[in-house]
């Protein structure tokens, strides 16, 4: 009897293993033909995923490549030096007085959901940020402007004061009124701001270079190239698809074995750790953000840290001198980040920049630092080791650092001992980013080490040292009339060469103020397969040596990239066949049937 | 007290600690150093309109005019709102994402219920089965290297593990996907679980080596116990066989214990596996919990308290209730 058993078991066994790896194979056969493998795919790795999909939520970096890619936004850049360049927006052409713009706008648009993008749409998008104070937009829009719609391609821009917003590229999204329209509340920015922002926008219907074709958030977004553009069409990209990971690792492990092609924003040690393999090839362009160790001058309120030392010039310019960039740069950020003076970028901001001469430069020496300190009266009076301030007390200043911000901790850490150097204490408070903003906007730290990341036009950056910034962008609510005066005047300076004059004269008052210290440039640091598409058709934005790849201000890599002739047209994501995972799970469940079978007791096995 | 009474106990028991639960909910949150809606008038400019709107809407305590905070007084006068929401599911709105949060949650739970259910599943099955086999034949060969094996991968950090297995099965070898949920290619049926699969494979297998020897541990040192007792001896001394010892006397008493910590454990498997998930980008509850801290989403991070501690006391609950009907020397008790 038990024999018996046990040979309908053996038996039953072999026949449902030999017939799943049968059907199996069969099966797998299918799952894997699928017709997809026919397009051009380019797949792209990120460490962080896009913060909405609704236009008015975005905030970073990878927020605006897709932005760009589904929406229009109202202008291109220039290839050259990232100034206004005829993009949806064709032409922008001034009155007398420059009070009014006439804008003329691309024919033949379509929405994605084939509706036509008219000029109504246009002064819609236009006048939704303005009159409702969208939030990270408004400031595209000074001087209360409206817009009026003059006919089917044409929208005139009238400002209150003269200016030069309308020839500043704004990454404003144009939307479609038939869709944002109902989220207006008449008279009332606050419920309007509200609906709008809380729209989840999953459809995303934009009038872009390409479709928003699935989005999952924190797994990937899927873009189909869009075949109605009004504009240039990709050479050869069917389809883009921006995988998040939430480690740096998993993603440099995805780049080597092949399952995307792109490998964006990688820290310094993972980057350096890709040399020389094989199929892959680094890229490290102009980051367009510089490491900034920041002030704070104590205005956010009573319970902010208002410490007078921060104020006096002379400490502010000894502490500079005491701190080697160049071994931040080297030990931090491994060689990856370039020397830098400036609030405004050679790359990013052209000829914006101005080159800060070597006087206000506070190169490192450690020894001018502690002379400057001794002549300032901060001395060592109470022998205990550390300097004491005007009314005796010991210089100590809490430094935050912030953990998700590329090199904070780690520049913090070697800033601790600079300042020993120069008998400062310090103490370091690390915080994510979230918790930054809480301690920043009341005031709790001395001085912070967070980045900067400026528009090409220097606007929105000369801004953030103005008095009124305090509580707005400000690093620390530094405070300068002087300073205030120029930014206003360059607000109103709409010949480029005046302007350019004032904005290289607020550039040297920083320097030499230093309400804020340029650390360094940072690179933007990725990695690319070389064996699936033409290396040489990759794009670089601004077009120069330092320019980068992908998540620049242009797109024009998503429009020139080719596949190498011998490559697979989409990289495939790696596993099992269907047939191994049927044939395992089967002999598994085979098997354990099997046991359950032989090891039933009989009647011959009672323990009684 | 009967069978009866002892569920009614236990049922009632569980109730209590849910109400507890669900206040010490409403007070950790609005001690917090952070008023949510502060935070997010800073990253996300908003005006002094759209906080009192805000506040409405999360059912928060809206300041007296001419000042910041609210008392704890005038906060606590909000519990009873806040007890109407959260029973009627009503558990307000992501600051991040906008989306509320029972639908943030709920687009987690499977994923989370797959990995980390058939981890439990999986480590908890192969744990008893190498701890009974381990302990019934102590000092052997499969008992040493079983003992140290399942020590080594339980003190392993789970993180580590799973980088070590990224790097080898993923990044060398190119067998199984670097992390997430599924791949971007549109598939579906047969293609689609497959996909799944594949992806599942590795966050799976450093879930089920990662706990595989507490199990084991704990089945093994409980059957040694068992092992001498005079019940077993006397087995023995009937001449039932070894097998037949072992498994109709010693392994039902020796399991006992280890009932507990399988019930717990599954009382957290919603609670998801945050470093795994975050190691592996497995979009699952975890995950959720750690972005949520991230960005200090208070209503997340208190909704998914809330939904991890009720399943605690719903499986602590089914743990009492079963060992009570397994053991009935523990309803009498």
């Amino acid at each position: 009897m038990k024999m018996t058993r046990k040979s309908v078991a053996i038996a039953i066994s072999i026949v449902m293993v030999g017939g799943l790896a049968l059907s199996g194979n069969a099966m797998a056969q299918d799952a894997t033909e699928t017709p997809a493998d026919e397009k051009v795919t380019l797949n792209v790795g990120l460490d962080s995923d896009v913060t909405s999909l609704n236009p008015y939520n975005l905030c970073c970096g990878p927020d605006y490549e897709y932005l760009g890619l589904v929406y229009d936004i109202s202008m291109d850049w220039s290839r050259e030096d990232l100034t206004a360049a005829p993009g949806f927006v064709q032409s922008w052409t001034p009155n007398a007085d420059s009070t009014e713009w006439t804008l003329k706008i691309a024919e033949g648009a379509t929405w994605h959901d084939g509706e036509p993008v008219t000029a109504e749409d246009v002064a819609f998008s236009f006048q939704l940020v303005a009159d409702n104070a969208m939030p990270f937009y408004k400031d595209y829009l000074p001087f209360e402007p409206t817009f009026e719609v003059v006919d089917d391609t044409t929208v005139l821009w009238t400002s209150k004061e003269p200016t030069f917003a309308p020839e500043v590229p704004a990454y404003i999204p144009i939307v479609p009124e038939h869709i944002w329209g109902e989220f207006v509340v008449e008279d009332d920015p606050s419920a309007t701001r509200k609906a709008v922002k809380e729209f989840a926008n999953e459809e995303a219907v934009g009038s872009g270079p390409f479709i928003l074709d699935e989005y999952i958030k924190g797994q990937f977004m899927r873009l189909e190239a869009n075949p109605d553009y009004w504009g240039p069409k990709p050479a050869s990209l069917d389809e883009i698809v921006f995988t998040f990971y939430q480690s740096q690792e998993a993603m440099v492990q995805a780049l080597k074995s092949g399952e995307i092609d792109y490998a964006y924003g990688l820290n310094p040690s993972l980057y350096n750790s890709l040399k020389g393999e094989a199929n892959i090839a680094q890229r490290a362009g102009d980051g367009g953000c510089w490491g900034n160790f920041a002030w704070n001058f104590g205005g956010q309120g009573p319970k902010a840290n208002a410490d007078p030392t921060i104020h006096d010039l002379t400490f502010r310019q000894a502490v500079a001198t005491g701190i080697d960039r160049q071994e931040i740069i080297d030990k931090v950020y491994q060689g990856t980040a370039t020397m830098g003076y400036s609030v405004l970028m050679p790359g990013r901001n052209g000829s914006w920049y101005a080159d800060i001469p070597q006087e206000l430069r506070f190169d490192y020496d450690a020894a001018a630092a502690n002379t400057m300190l001794d002549e300032a009266g901060y001395t060592d009076t109470d022998g205990d080791g550390i300097r004491n301030g005007e009314e005796g007390e010991n210089l100590d200043l809490e430094l935050l650092v912030i953990s998700d911000v590329n090199g904070s901790v780690d520049t913090g850490k070697l800033l601790q001992g600079y300042l020993s150097d120069m008998q400062i204490d310090s103490f370091l408070t690390t915080v994510n980013t979230t918790k930054a903003y809480d301690l920043w906007a009341i005031g709790q730290y001395d001085a912070y080490v967070w980045d900067w990341c400026p528009d090409p036009d220097p606007d929105f950056m000369m801004s953030v040292f103005t008095t009124e910034q305090c509580l707005g962008w400000s690093d620390g609510c530094y405070s300068n009339p002087a300073y205030d005066e120029l930014y206003d005047l360059q607000q109103t300076q709409l010949d480029r060469a005046d302007r350019e004059a004032t904005i290289d004269e607020m550039q040297l008052m920083l320097a030499e103020e230093i309400p804020t210290m340029v650390l360094n440039y940072w690179s933007d640091l990725s990695a690319y397969r070389t064996d699936r598409f033409d290396p040489a058709t990759w794009s670089r934005t601004p077009n120069n040596d330092a320019g980068v790849y992908l998540f620049g201000a242009t797109l024009d890599s998503y429009f020139t990239l080719e596949p190498l002739s011998d490559a697979a047209a989409s990289s495939s994501s790696p596993g099992l066949p269907a047939w191994i995972w049927i044939v395992g799970i089967g002999a598994v469940a085979v098997i354990g049937v099997g046991i359950v079978l032989a090891r039933r007791k009989g009647p011959d096995e009672d323990d009684a | 007290m009967g069978a009866q009474g002892y569920l009614i106990r236990k049922v009632l028991y569980a109730l209590l600690t849910l109400l507890f639960v669900l206040v010490f909910n409403f007070i950790l949150f609005r001690i917090m150093p952070s008023d949510p809606v502060e935070l997010l008038a800073r990253s996300q400019r908003l005006t002094e309109v759209d906080q009192q709107n805000l506040r409405e809407e999360l059912g928060l305590c809206v300041p007296p005019e001419g000042s910041t905070k609210c008392s704890f007084l005038n906060q606590l006068k909000t519990l009873p709102t806040y007890l109407q929401q959260t029973i009627t599911g009503h558990l307000g709105r992501s600051l991040s994402s906008a989306n509320t949060v029972v639908n943030e949650i709920s687009s987690r739970l499977w994923p989370t219920v797959l990995l980390v259910g058939l981890g439990t599943i999986l480590s908890v099955t192969f744990g008893l089965m190498i701890g009974i086999k381990g302990g019934w034949n102590r000092g052997s060969t499969f008992d040493t290297s079983s003992l140290y094996g399942g020590m080594v991968f339980y003190s392993m950090p789970e993180g580590w593990l799973g980088m070590l297995l990224l790097i080898v099965f993923a990044g060398t070898l190119g067998w199984f996907p670097s992390g997430g949920y599924q791949s971007a290619e549109d598939q579906t049926g047969l293609a689609h679980i497959v996909d799944v699969a594949n992806h599942l494979f590795l966050p799976l297998l450093t879930l089920t080596l990662g706990y595989i020897g507490e199990y084991a541990i704990i089945m093994r040192s409980s059957l040694l116990e068992v092992m001498n007792d005079d019940f077993v001896q006397t087995a023995r001394a009937k001449g039932v066989q070894d097998r037949l010892v072992r498994r109709h006397h010693a392994v039902p008493n020796a399991i006992l214990p280890t009932f507990t910590l399988i019930f717990l454990s599954f009382g957290f498997v919603l609670g998801g596996a945050i470093i795994v998930e975050t190691v592996f980008s497995w979009p699952g509850i975890g995950l959720l919990t750690y972005d949520a801290i991230q960005e200090l989403d208070y209503p997340l991070i208190q909704g998914i308290f809330l939904l991890l501690s009720a399943t605690v006391i719903v499986f602590n609950l089914i743990a009492d209730v079963t060992y009570g009907y397994i053991d009935p020397r523990i309803r009498e008790a």
